[in-house]
């Protein structure tokens, strides 16, 4: 079986109508993430948004960004922040004050904000845009290892020291009092 | 240059004097004169050196110059530490070092049982240098340093019982009065500088001179920079309307009377003009000025000190009365009068001011003269060294005074000032009155002392009337030997080089003497008024005569319906015509409305500004302050306001 | 649309703006990161938009995604750290109370 050429009834390309469910389903849950009241849905919603991004990224010809955007950020930072909250949790949180005073300051802020920024990118001339294409695996493979291979070591050695880093912070003090050969062997 | 290091070292054994006094003298206690003392006397002995070779012409007529350092080398503007020593300076270091070492010997007998003897040799070391720096000083500025170094040593002296309170307040009445003085002298040497750019004495008064000739220079800035410089002279000779400090200054310990208020600093201001004089005889207006101030501060003081009781004090009138005859003496052109008049003061008023000191000393610090009298049995060497003092000072022959005085009034009559020697000669009998006055109360008269001190009075010791008599011998002869035969004497031919060109300026001649004119009759008249003024003293204030027994309880009655008959003019000499009063009401009463107007307007208009400025700082940073939350959200919003903006603006422009 | 550069740009203008909203509006301090990797996350868009379309940033715009990603990840590790450390002195996670240094 195969599909048609358009969408049914409506003569889209089955392209486009992929772009405007997922763009629907990104926007949706990114509000759900900074408007649920429940901390723990917040993230789950954004593991949700982070998966429908990576579809964007698939549209767009990106496989490899795609595929990172799902290890990356659901598998590794989602998985951080659901750690960081259950950590943080603090049991019979008044549930209204979820957003601070300037919620709606910032809520119209936010919308100017979008509003302007979505008319500046569309009037804006983009005089090298071309046609739209996908991006192979290889060719990026080939520009990360010879052109940017310096900054990929950095960034390298950027995680090693972020990792170092927050087990740093996020390590509770040892009570120097307390003798080391407590916990049978 | 044997000379130029003699000359230093007149400067530089004082100092040195003074120095060591203050680091150890506190441990050298009751000796605490052992270093000063023989300081003074060396430099007396070098400055007799330097004196001898410059009065028998070693220096020249030009005397000598020279230079010892660089004081103030600052690009075009150089100061010079240099110093001059002619005839003028030489008669000036005769009568301040040897006054000086007669009063550092006195003190060791007058300071003896003071604590603070250290501190007072110390001042009197200082002093000397001082002195003697402004006498030998070549040039404005080290004259002025100079200057203000004796107003200081003054102060510090005047002062010296600071723990009394009049003794504090006449020391700051003291240089407060200098001060005012000292501004215009300050001024004067500003605009001698700005005029010919030079302040070596030499060169700026020949460049003056020269200005003057060939019109460069107007008249009016030289009559201007004489009366300038002239205030200075004002404030430290205590000359009228300055002159309220100098009886306050009485409040000092004696020897600092005879030494810096009589003999030395009050003549200061005399020296500096004669040592001008080729400036002011350009200014016939400032010759003026200086002759009347001088003979209405010398009647003004004389009539002062006709019914002052306190013994001080009335020297202290006394010697702003012959001060102000100096300074006439100036005005009229009588240069070398001045001078010798300068000379011949120093040592008898110093001599009068010592033996007061004994006085004091013998009735136990009583200095009120209605307390003492027929102290001449008592205090025999006292008694005799103050009479010739007293003989000297009311210009009776053959003693110093009188020549001094008689050549003053001589000239003013003869250059044409008729109003000056009428002043004069009324003042002379004035002098003579007030003179014999002191000593009728003080020595001769009823016996007023306190029962309980008198049997306790007698002479003072061996170190105190030593100086009385060397002092003495001076005040009786220094007349005849420099001032005979009349107009020609050796004070005459030591000075009159110096004032040669002033006495150009001024259209006067030297004439011979005629003893048997015009000058013999001026002699015979000051003569007899001064007689006149002590015979009416001796008989109100002095002895009963034997011839009339009751002639002494007569007196305070006969002295009552003088006073009564002239009521006013007896308070108005009492309370010294309300100077002090005057002053008070002028300064300090219409001074403080000004002050206090001031001191509002810097309050309210001057803070109010200043402060109002720090509030609407403070209150602007304690409002704005709520801005910075520390919440980290509120920056990120004015981030997102920010973002809006510039893209709003970018928007703006590329639609354009 | 979908082969439109404008689409994508507007979609990723919206992202960042519902971002804005969250770090701006939100309290506690793990929703405010969360906001950020949003923020993040609509750049990310951007480029890789900009990848697809402009044939000469073709492979470039791929390689600084995945170099954002990264840094993402190192910022995501030492933002939750420093959160923890703070909750576990101050027992809370609300921004707005940590005011201990605000004078």
């Amino acid at each position: 079986m195969t599909l048609p050429q358009t969408v049914p009834f409506l003569g889209w390309s089955w392209n486009d109508l992929l772009f405007l469910v997922l763009a629907t389903a990104l926007l949706g849950t990114a509000l759900m993430v900074v408007l649920g009241r429940n901390i723990i849905r917040s993230g789950l919603w954004m593991i949700a948004c982070f998966a429908t991004l990576a579809g964007v990224y698939a549209l767009l010809g990106t496989p490899l960004v795609a595929a990172a955007q799902v290890l990356v950020y659901i598998g590794a930072i989602s998985v951080l922040i659901l750690f960081a909250i259950m950590l943080t949790q603090t049991k019979g949180g008044p549930a209204a004050l979820v957003f601070h005073h300037q919620a709606w300051a910032a809520a119209i802020a936010a919308v100017v904000l979008g509003t302007l920024l979505a008319l500046v990118v569309t009037s804006t001339e983009w005089p090298l845009a071309g046609e739209y294409a996908a991006t192979s695996v290889r060719a990026i493979a080939q520009l990360l290892f010879s052109d940017y291979v310096l900054p990929f070591e950095i960034v390298g050695v950027l995680l090693l020291a972020a990792v170092i880093g927050g087990v740093f912070l996020a390590k509770r003090d040892e009570p120097r009092d307390e003798p080391h050969g407590e916990r049978p062997e | 240059m044997p000379m130029e290091l003699l000359v230093t070292l007149v400067l530089a054994l004082p100092i040195a004097g003074f120095g060591l006094t203050a680091l150890v003298g506190r441990r050298l206690g009751t000796r605490a004169w052992i270093v000063a003392v023989p300081a003074i006397v060396v430099t007396w002995a070098i400055a007799m050196v330097v004196v001898w070779t410059a009065l028998s012409g070693g220096f020249g007529t030009d005397g000598l110059h020279f230079t010892l350092y660089q004081w103030v080398p600052a690009g075009d503007f150089t100061i010079e530490a240099n110093f001059a020593v002619d005839n003028l300076t030489a008669v000036l270091l005769i009568v301040v070092t040897t006054v000086g070492m007669l009063v550092h010997v006195y003190s060791i007998g007058y300071m003896a049982h003071d604590p603070g003897r250290w501190r007072f040799f110390a001042y009197l070391n200082l002093f000397m240098f001082s002195m003697l720096l402004l006498v030998l000083a070549g040039n404005f500025m080290l004259l002025f340093a100079a200057w203000e170094l004796v107003g200081l040593c003054s102060y510090l002296l005047i002062g010296f019982w600071y723990p009394r309170p009049s003794a504090a307040i006449a020391a700051k009445k003291a240089f407060l009065a200098n001060r005012v003085g000292d501004v215009g002298f300050a001024l004067g040497i500003f605009a001698v500088w700005t005029t010919v750019g030079t302040l070596n004495f030499t060169d700026a008064f020949e460049r003056l001179s020269e200005g003057l000739a060939g019109g460069q220079i107007e008249a009016w800035a030289i009559t201007g920079i004489a009366l300038l410089l002239f205030c200075g002279a004002v404030g430290k000779s205590a000359q009228f309307p300055l002159h309220v400090w100098l009886p306050d200054a009485m409040e000092g310990p004696t020897p600092v009377s005879a030494l810096i208020h009589a003999a030395t600093m009050v003549n200061a201001g005399v020296y500096f003009v004669a040592r001008a004089n080729p400036l002011f005889s350009l200014s016939p207006e400032a010759m003026f000025v200086v002759a009347a101030i001088g003979i209405f501060t010398a009647i003004l003081a004389a009539s002062i000190a006709l019914t002052q009781n306190d013994i001080k004090r009335v020297l202290a009138y006394s010697t702003l009365s012959q001060l102000g005859y100096m300074f006439a003496s100036l005005g009229v052109g009588a240069y070398v009068a001045a001078i010798f008049h300068m000379t011949a003061q120093g040592f008898t008023k110093g001599l009068l001011f010592l033996g007061s000191g004994s006085v004091i000393h013998g009735v136990h610090e009583e200095q009120d003269m209605n307390r003492m009298g027929g102290l001449w049995r008592r205090m025999p060497i006292t008694h005799a060294t103050m009479l010739v003092g007293s003989l000297s000072m009311a210009g009776i022959p053959p003693l110093a005074a009188f020549f001094s005085k008689d050549e003053i009034l001589g000239e003013a009559f003869k250059n044409g000032f008729l109003w000056v020697w009428l002043v004069g000669i009324v003042v002379a009998a004035l002098t003579a009155f007030y003179m014999f006055r002191l000593m009728g109360k003080t020595f001769y008269g009823p016996s007023h002392v306190d029962p309980a001190v008198e049997p306790h009075v007698r002479e003072s010791p061996r170190s105190m009337t030593v100086p009385l008599i060397l002092l003495a011998i001076p005040a009786a002869l220094l007349g005849l030997v420099l001032g005979l035969p009349f107009g020609a004497g050796l004070i005459g031919q030591w000075l009159e080089p110096i004032f040669e060109e002033a006495q150009l300026n001024l259209g006067l001649h030297h004439e011979p003497v005629q003893i048997l004119g015009v000058d013999g009759v001026l002699i015979l008249v000051s003569v007899a008024v001064a007689t006149a003024g002590l015979a009416v003293a001796i008989r109100l204030f002095g002895f009963h005569w034997p011839l009339r027994g009751d002639d002494t309880e007569a007196q305070p009655e006969r002295v009552a319906a003088l006073t009564a008959r002239a009521p006013r003019l007896y308070r108005a000499s009492f309370r010294k015509w309300w100077f002090d009063e005057l002053n008070d009401l002028l300064f300090v009463r219409l001074g403080g409305r000004v002050a206090h107007f001031i001191w509002w307007f810097d309050r309210a208009i001057v803070d109010g500004t200043v402060n109002g400025i720090g509030d609407v700082v403070q209150g602007a940073g304690r409002d704005l302050r709520r801005i910075q939350t520390g919440r980290v959200q509120n920056y990120a919003l004015g981030i997102a306001i920010a973002l809006i903006v510039m893209a709003g603006g970018f928007l703006i422009v590329t639609a354009r | 649309m979908s082969q439109s550069l404008d689409s994508y740009l507007a979609l990723s203008a919206l992202l960042f703006a519902v971002g804005t909203f969250g770090f701006l509006a939100r309290r506690n301090a793990i929703a405010m990161l969360m906001s950020i990797e949003l923020m993040l996350n609509a750049v990310n868009l951007a480029i890789v938009a900009f990848g697809a379309f402009v044939p000469s940033l073709r492979g470039d715009a791929s390689v600084i995604a995945l170099v954002v990603m990264a840094v993402a990840a190192a910022e995501a590790t030492v933002g939750l750290a420093i959160v923890i450390a703070i909750y576990r002195n101050r027992r809370t996670p609300l921004v707005d109370e940590y005011t201990q240094m605000r004078e």
